[in-house]
C-alpha cells in the first residue's frame, strides 16, 4: 500500500514535467529553415492575352503546382499546441467536425491562393469539434505526426490526433 | 405531501379552468420540441448525406447552388462539364477516384441520375457507409436502372419492372421517354439520405435516351432512333453535369480545388462538401433562432396563462384559505399550495405537451419522409430537450411565486368572514 502511495506521489510530481513538453507552436517553425524561398510565378492572374486561348476547345493547362513543400522532420511525435482556422472534412450527425484542415488564416477555403503543404495539418479527432462559424480560431492540442516521402506522388504533410481543442481568444487588453 | 394532494384536490374543483391551462401550456411546449426536432434532424440528414468525398465539381456558378443540386438533387445546374475536362480530373495524379454524374430527368417526381460503376463503390454518407443493394444488381444493360429506396417503396416498384423516364424535373411531366423504357435491375438499401429518392442509370443510357433530342424536342418520322438502333450507336457522353472527387492526400485539396477553379478549358468549380454545408447551415442559422425564440415566447404566453388563471381565482378562494388557516394551516402552507398549484398545472402540460409530439411525430412520419425526405424519429428527449423542459418547469415554480406571496399576505389579514 505504502509503495503504491509513494508511486503515485512520485507520478504528481513528474507530471509537471511532462505538461511541460507541450510546445506552442507558430506556423512559421512548420517550415524548415532551410528551405529555398518559394517565389511565385509573376504571369498576372487576370492576364487578357490570353483570352483567346482560354476560349479555345483546348485550353492551356492552369499554372503550374509548386512541387511538395519540404517538411521539417523533427517535429515527428512532439506534443504541440498550434492556433488555426478549421476547414471542415467529415461532419457527424450532430454537428461535429471528426476530421478537418488545419490552416493559419480564414479564407483558406475560398478561391485566394492556398497555403503549400508544409503550412497545412491533417487533424482528426474522436469527440469533434462543434463548429459555429468558419472564422473562429481554435487552439489544437496533440501529437504531430510528420510524413516524409520523396517522391513526387505521396504529399508530405504533417497529420494531428487531436488530444484537446478549444476556441482562440485574443488576449485582452 | 399532503399539501401536493391539498393542492390537487383544490384543482378539481376548478377542472375546466385547470384543464384548459393545461392544454394551452402542452401546445406551447409540444410546438418548442417540435421545432427543435425538425430543426436538429434536417441538420443531422444534411451532414449525414455525404462522406468521405474530397471535392464536387460542376460548371461554375455558386458553392452552395452546386452542393445543393449535386448531392441533395435541390434546385438545377446552370451548365454541363464536358467529357475531356472530366478525363482530365479524373487522370489527375492526385486524384484516387472520380465520379461523373448526369441530371436532368425525372420520373414521376424523383429525379433520375446518369451515372457510373463507380458511384456505388465511392459514393459513402453518414459514417463512412456504402450503398448495399436489398435486391437484384448494378446496372449492366443499357437500359438497366437502380431504384432508391423510396422511389421502390412510394411506387410499388419490383424487379424487372418496365419504368418510362419523363424529361425535366417536374412532378407531372408531360414529355416522356416512353419509346426508351428502362427495366428494373436493383433496388438500393434505404439510407436516410436524397439517394433513397433517386433513380440511378448508366452514363449510356442517358445518352440514349436524349439521342434524338439534339433540338430540345423530340425528333419525329426520319429523325426517331429506337430502342434498338440506339445500342449500336456511339454513346460515349459528352457531357456530364457534376464530378465528385476523392484525392489519394487530404491535404492536396486546396492545391487541386485551386488548379480547378483557375483550369483555363472551360469555367469550373470545385468546392469542399464540408465547408460548403457550413455556409448552407450559416444561412440557415438565421431563421432557425428566429423560430426558435418565436416558439419560447409561445410558451411564455402559455406559461402567463397559467398565472391569469392562477390569480384571477385566487379572489373567489379567498374563503378557501380562511378555512385552511383556521384548522391550522400556516401562512407559508397557504402559500406553498399555491406554488405547487402552478407546478402541477405546468408538469401536467410537459407531460401532455411530450405526448402530443410523439403523437404527431408518429401520424406525420410517413408524410413528411415521403414529401420532405426527413426523417423525423421517435426517440427518447435529448439531454438539450430536457433542459428546455426543465426551464420551463422552473419558471412555471417562479410564476407561482406570485400568487403565493399574494395569497400570504391576505391570508395574515383575512379572518373566517371575509370582508370583500
Amino acid at each position: 500500500m505504502r509503495r503504491v502511495l509513494l508511486t503515485a506521489l512520485l507520478l504528481t510530481l513528474v507530471s509537471p514535467l511532462w505538461a511541460a513538453d507541450l510546445r506552442t507552436l507558430n506556423w512559421q517553425e512548420l517550415i524548415p529553415k532551410d528551405a529555398p524561398p518559394q517565389v511565385p510565378q509573376m504571369t498576372p492572374m487576370h492576364d487578357m492575352s490570353q483570352l483567346g486561348d482560354a476560349l479555345s476547345e483546348g485550353g492551356a493547362a492552369s499554372l503550374q503546382q509548386f512541387p511538395s513543400a519540404p517538411v521539417v522532420k523533427e517535429m515527428d511525435g512532439q506534443q504541440v499546441k498550434i492556433p488555426g482556422y478549421i476547414v471542415p472534412l467529415d461532419v457527424t450527425e450532430e454537428g461535429r467536425v471528426t476530421e478537418f484542415l488545419l490552416v493559419p488564416y480564414f479564407g483558406a477555403c475560398i478561391h485566394v491562393p492556398p497555403p503549400p503543404s508544409n503550412q497545412i495539418i491533417h487533424v482528426t479527432t474522436e469527440l469533434g469539434v462543434l463548429l459555429d462559424a468558419l472564422y473562429q480560431p481554435f487552439w489544437i492540442e496533440g501529437p504531430l505526426k510528420v510524413e516524409h516521402s520523396s517522391s513526387e506522388l505521396a504529399e508530405v504533410g504533417y497529420q494531428l490526433a487531436a488530444d484537446k481543442i478549444y476556441p482562440y481568444e485574443l488576449p485582452a487588453n | 405531501m399532503f399539501l401536493l394532494r391539498l393542492a390537487l384536490a383544490s384543482l378539481a374543483n376548478r377542472r375546466f379552468t385547470a384543464l384548459l391551462t393545461v392544454f394551452a401550456i402542452a401546445l406551447s411546449v409540444c410546438l418548442l420540441l417540435a421545432v427543435e426536432r425538425v430543426r436538429t434532424e434536417a441538420r443531422a440528414s444534411f451532414a449525414n448525406t455525404i462522406s468521405g468525398t474530397d471535392l464536387i465539381v460542376g460548371a461554375r456558378s455558386g458553392s452552395v447552388n452546386l452542393l445543393l443540386y449535386s448531392v441533395f438533387r435541390i434546385g438545377n445546374a446552370t451548365n454541363n462539364i464536358r467529357w475531356d475536362s472530366f478525363e482530365k480530373l479524373a487522370t489527375h495524379r492526385q486524384v484516387d477516384w472520380a465520379i461523373p454524374i448526369s441530371l436532368g430527368d425525372s420520373h414521376r417526381g424523383y429525379r433520375v441520375m446518369g451515372t457510373n460503376e463507380g458511384y456505388f463503390d465511392h459514393y459513402h454518407y453518414g459514417r463512412g457507409q456504402s450503398l448495399q443493394l436489398t435486391q437484384g444488381e448494378r446496372f449492366h444493360d443499357l437500359f438497366d436502372v437502380v431504384l432508391g429506396a423510396e422511389v421502390a417503396e412510394a411506387l410499388n416498384y419490383k424487379l424487372g419492372d418496365k419504368i418510362v423516364l419523363s424529361h425535366g424535373v417536374a412532378t407531372v411531366s408531360l414529355q416522356q421517354h416512353d419509346d426508351k423504357p428502362f427495366v428494373v435491375s436493383g433496388i438500393l438499401a434505404r439510407t436516410g439520405t436524397p439517394v433513397d429518392r433517386t433513380l440511378h442509370i448508366s452514363l449510356e443510357g442517358m445518352e440514349a435516351l436524349h439521342v434524338d433530342w439534339q433540338n430540345g424536342v423530340p425528333a419525329r418520322g426520319a429523325g426517331k432512333v429506337s430502342a434498338e438502333q440506339a445500342r449500336h450507336m456511339d454513346l460515349q457522353p459528352k457531357a456530364i453535369t457534376a464530378a465528385m472527387l476523392g484525392l489519394k492526400s487530404k491535404i492536396a485539396t486546396f492545391a487541386v480545388q485551386r488548379e480547378v477553379n483557375e483550369y483555363r478549358g472551360e469555367p469550373l468549380l470545385a468546392i469542399l462538401p464540408g465547408v460548403a454545408l457550413q455556409e448552407l447551415w450559416s444561412l440557415m442559422g438565421t431563421a432557425e433562432k428566429a423560430l426558435f425564440v418565436v416558439s419560447l415566447f409561445v410558451v411564455l404566453t402559455g406559461l402567463i396563462g397559467m398565472l391569469t388563471a392562477i390569480l384571477t381565482s385566487l379572489n373567489e378562494r379567498r374563503r378557501e384559505m380562511a378555512i385552511l388557516r383556521s384548522v391550522g394551516a400556516r401562512p407559508w402552507h397557504v402559500a406553498s399550495l399555491l406554488v405547487l398549484e402552478a407546478f402541477s398545472l405546468a408538469a401536467a402540460g410537459v407531460v401532455v405537451g411530450t405526448a402530443l409530439l410523439y403523437a404527431g411525430i408518429a401520424g406525420a412520419q410517413g408524410y413528411v419522409q415521403a414529401n420532405y425526405g426527413l426523417y423525423l424519429p421517435l426517440s427518447a428527449p435529448t439531454p438539450y430537450e430536457w433542459t428546455l423542459l426543465g426551464a420551463i418547469l422552473a419558471a412555471a415554480l417562479l410564476m407561482g411565486s406570485v400568487p403565493a406571496w399574494r395569497a400570504y399576505r391576505q391570508s395574515l389579514a383575512d379572518g373566517l368572514s371575509i370582508r370583500l
